[in-house]
């Protein structure tokens, strides 16, 4: 059963992987989950994007990922992350120490995005494919969260831009690079973190809930 | 597989040396990216725009990105000391004076997209003076002290800028002194005084019989807003102001043959004219209105004080002082123009007179003050027939008086040929007796090192004296440089000015002629420094009673004093006056007129400090001292006094280029 399990889950995925990877990944899975009950000031966020080939995290591919901490109510540009998959064309254990050192660089942190069903797919699959990692964090949804914390400026689900426009960030022209896209995000994430205090939503707990809460709420009523 | 795992196991700890560095390495190409788009926004902003790729670089990666919801307060007084230097990248803040003292000219200022704050706290390490509150939802870039630090010493660019900002803002510290004292000094003014004294002596009045129109034709006529409605009896019954005017006769719709009395305010406000004006600005706040009526004691109107009145009161006169001093026939009468030397030196503060001309003022009076006590005493004393002077030394011989004197003085006396040189002797120590007790009287200590005309070593005849500057020159001994620094600042005060004419040109000659005099005065006058530290702005432990207190006279105008003394006698300049000395030398020497005003903007400013000191600190009726705890004082004016302890210490290196002393 045990031996099964393995293999149908990360056994093929991980008997491939350069002991290097293997250790460290055994080092994170080892490591403790921060704790998510503290204070948003105290607690560090990673806010990511990534770029992909296309829009179905099924069938495209990840080409890159962008992350920066808000920690102690600052983006720290000492905590910023950067990978771009789309020149290696796959090469196999490059890939495998990149996807595995974004691991270590979120070290179980809460991660915030837009949009969990692409960002989170394409993350998940990677992570599923190349290390046999489930990688599950705890997610906080912008794209969900914002219209219940900011419904004075909309109150539903919209695409990026709009909010970028209603909170009057520059967004810059054309197409945007992942880690401008990140930083807007965790700009977003840095007005919703002090409105979240005003609505007694003071923590990382209370914040994952809510922005899973809201997003079962509009999907379904 | 085997060789693989071989390798594996070889390498066992070896993911710290693999996966690390990748991870070390995409961390730095997520910190290049972020730098790039805070760097983006840097171009469009002065002073960054100006600065070299790698202090901008540095810049960038150091900067962390804040956000503060509108009414949040960013960094104040109660933070502590500020940590971070923060450029606004969007959004609006307020920066708002903080405390009971303002610090520059604007009590509320606006900042916004690319400007940044708090310059000058960052770059002392010190608390914010200003309370800095976004007003809208702001975004600021925030770079940690230390960076910003590093920033100052490997850009120019940006260490212009901040540097620029800090003397703008000096300038402005200095102007709002005055302010400062300006405040305090109508306070003091008005809220004493009797209202007997304020505001108009000769209210228009009209009888409640009058007709509207007259009544108006009055106001028009006199060009005022508002009349005092009396009986013939004088006695107040009403006010009719303008706002009467619209309300009980405009909309009332009141024909103008109407008496006034119909259409006034009854029960005007009435004060008694012994009351204070602290009663009316009182009555004025508390009932909301802008005239207060005064009256006798008797009730019968003598006059109006308005609003206005009360912040222009009439300041105590120069004309009537000297008045007042010049027909004094008594110590008495000269304690009382004493006191208000004092009050019109502070209004005069007040109004925004610099030190140069404030400190030569203060001595100006107090000369007139000394030439009155001398003339007094002159009437139980006969010299006829003697030449003589009154010499004034040290800092009331330069003319550079603060609020605290003490007295050194001398005489110099010529005997007629044949007079017995004792006698007379005794006789000028007697006089001088009298004439030093008479100034410790009317406020001017007595002087502790007993450097006073009743003092046998400093009543000289002219031969005497120029013995006296004689020895002390070719033996330039400590004793003899420390004599040279308050006797060498002489003028005559009062009898034979030639005297004292013949005594420095004398002094002159000498140290012409002995180069090596000079010298030994540059080396004493090296021996006490500017109290700037290392590490700490300020080095306050010199004095050894005074922990935490820099004396400002001593570590701080003496040293300017001492080297304007010495290029004085250098180039030959007659004044005793340290500006005047400085800047007449720096003619005959050649220096640059920009070099030494900054030196003597540094003097300014150090005895302007003195005398705020002096009048703020000092307990009424007491000498204040030259102490001050720089802690106290606030970012600002830290700042300048350091500029100017910098300046002392720019002087004493030429000093020492100069003189050749190690």
């Amino acid at each position: 059963m045990l031996g099964l399990k393995k293999f149908l889950f990360r056994g093929s995925a991980q008997a491939n992987l350069p002991d290097d990877v293997r250790a460290s990944l055994e080092l994170w899975r080892a490591s403790k989950s921060p704790p998510l009950d503290d204070l948003h000031f105290h607690t560090r966020y990673v806010v990511v994007d990534i770029v992909s080939s296309g829009p179905n995290p099924d069938s495209d591919q990840l080409l890159g990922i962008a992350a920066s901490s808000v920690w102690k109510g600052a983006i720290q540009p000492d905590d910023t992350f950067y990978v771009d998959f789309s020149t290696l064309d796959g090469e196999g254990s490059t890939v495998d120490r990149e996807l595995t050192a974004f691991l270590l660089f979120a070290a179980k942190a809460p991660l915030v995005t837009y949009h969990i069903p692409y960002v989170g797919g394409f993350l998940q699959r990677a992570f599923k494919e190349r290390l046999g990692v489930d990688f599950q964090p705890q997610w906080v949804d912008l794209a969900w969260l914002l219209p219940s914390m900011f419904e004075d400026k909309g109150d539903t689900v919209m695409p990026l831009d709009h909010w970028l426009e209603v909170f009057g960030l520059e967004a810059g022209m054309g197409r945007r690079d992942a880690m401008v896209n990140t930083l807007l995000l965790a700009r977003i994430f840095q007005m919703t973190t002090v409105r979240a205090v005003g609505k007694q939503v003071d923590t990382a707990t209370h914040l994952i809930d809510e922005s899973r809460a809201s997003s079962f709420l509009r999907r379904n009523h | 597989m085997t060789t693989q795992q071989q390798t594996g196991q070889e390498k066992a700890p070896v993911q710290e040396q693999v996966v690390g560095p990748v991870e070390m390495s995409l961390r730095q190409d997520g910190r290049s990216r972020m730098a790039g788009n805070t760097q983006a926004f840097l171009r469009k902003h002065a002073p960054f725009n100006k600065m070299q790729p790698d202090a901008l670089q540095h810049f960038a990666e150091k900067a962390q990105i804040v956000f503060y919801a509108a009414g949040n307060e960013i960094v104040g007084p109660d933070s502590g000391k500020v940590r971070f230097f923060y450029l606004i990248e969007s959004g609006k803040v307020q920066a708002r004076q903080a405390g009971e003292v303002t610090v520059t000219e604007y009590s509320i200022l606006s900042l916004g997209v690319g400007e940044s704050f708090p310059i000058g706290a960052v770059t002392a390490g010190r608390p914010s003076t200003n309370r800095y509150t976004a007003v809208e939802d702001t975004f600021c870039y925030q770079l940690p002290a230390e960076d910003f630090l590093v920033l100052l010493t490997s850009s120019p660019e940006f260490n212009l800028f901040c540097t620029r900002y800090i003397a703008s803002l000096l300038d402005q510290s200095r102007r709002q002194l005055q302010l400062q004292f300006s405040q305090r000094a109508s306070e003091q003014q008005t809220l004493n005084s009797p209202l007997a004294g304020i505001g108009s002596r000769s209210p228009i009045t009209v009888s409640p019989e009058t007709p509207l129109r007259a009544a108006l034709e009055t106001m028009s006529k006199a060009g005022v807003g508002s009349l005092v409605v009396a009986g013939d009896d004088r006695k107040a019954v009403g006010v009719f102001t303008r706002t009467d005017l619209l309300d009980r006769v405009v909309l009332a719709e009141l024909p103008l043959t109407t008496p006034v009395g119909q259409a006034m305010s009854p029960n005007p406000f009435i004060i008694e004219e012994h009351a204070t004006a602290y009663d009316a600005m009182f009555a004025m706040a508390t009932h909301g209105i802008r005239h207060v009526l005064v009256t006798d004691a008797e009730g019968r109107l003598t006059g109006v004080v308005s609003e206005r009145d009360l912040f222009s009161l009439q300041r105590v006169g120069l004309r009537q002082i000297r008045q007042s001093i010049d027909s004094a026939h008594n110590v008495e009468a000269l304690q009382q123009a004493a006191a208000d030397v004092r009050q019109l030196s502070f209004n005069m503060l007040a109004q925004g007179v610099g030190a140069e001309q404030l400190t030569q003022f203060i001595s100006a009076l107090n000369d007139a003050l000394t030439r009155r006590v001398i003339q007094l005493n002159l009437e139980n004393h006969n010299f006829d027939g003697i030449e003589w002077a009154w010499l004034a030394f040290g800092s009331e011989g330069r003319d550079e008086q603060t609020f605290s004197t003490d007295q050194d003085n001398g005489i110099v006396f010529a005997p007629p040929e044949g007079a017995a040189v004792d006698t007379l002797k005794q006789r000028f120590l007697a006089y001088a007796l009298d004439v030093n007790n008479n100034l410790d009287r009317v406020g001017f200590p007595l002087c502790k090192g007993n450097i006073m005309a009743s003092n046998p070593q400093w009543c000289l005849t002219l031969e005497e004296w120029k013995d006296q500057f004689g020895t002390w020159i070719r033996m330039p001994q400590p004793d003899a440089l420390l004599n040279a620094t308050i006797f060498f600042d002489f003028r005559a005060l009062y009898g034979k000015s030639e005297l004292a004419d013949a005594m420095r040109r004398h002094l002159l000659a000498l140290t012409a002629s002995n180069p090596m005099f000079l010298r030994a005065m540059a080396k004493n006058a090296l021996d006490v420094e500017p109290p700037l530290g290392k590490i700490r702005d300020f080095l306050t432990d010199l004095e050894p009673g005074h922990p935490g207190k820099i004396d400002l006279k001593k570590y701080g105008s003496r040293i300017f004093v001492d080297v304007a003394r010495i290029y004085a006698m250098a180039s030959g300049v007659h004044n005793t006056n340290s500006i005047q000395r400085l800047r007449l030398a720096a003619q005959r020497l050649s220096i640059r007129s920009d070099e030494i005003n900054a030196v003597l903007e540094g003097l300014n400013f150090i005895q302007l400090l003195r005398l705020q000191h002096q009048y703020l600190e000092g307990e009424p009726g007491t000498q204040g001292d030259n102490l001050i705890d720089p802690d106290t004082l606030n970012e600002l004016d830290r700042r300048i006094l350091k500029e100017s302890f910098r300046q002392a210490r720019k002087i004493q290196a030429r000093l020492k280029l100069d003189y050749q002393v190690q």
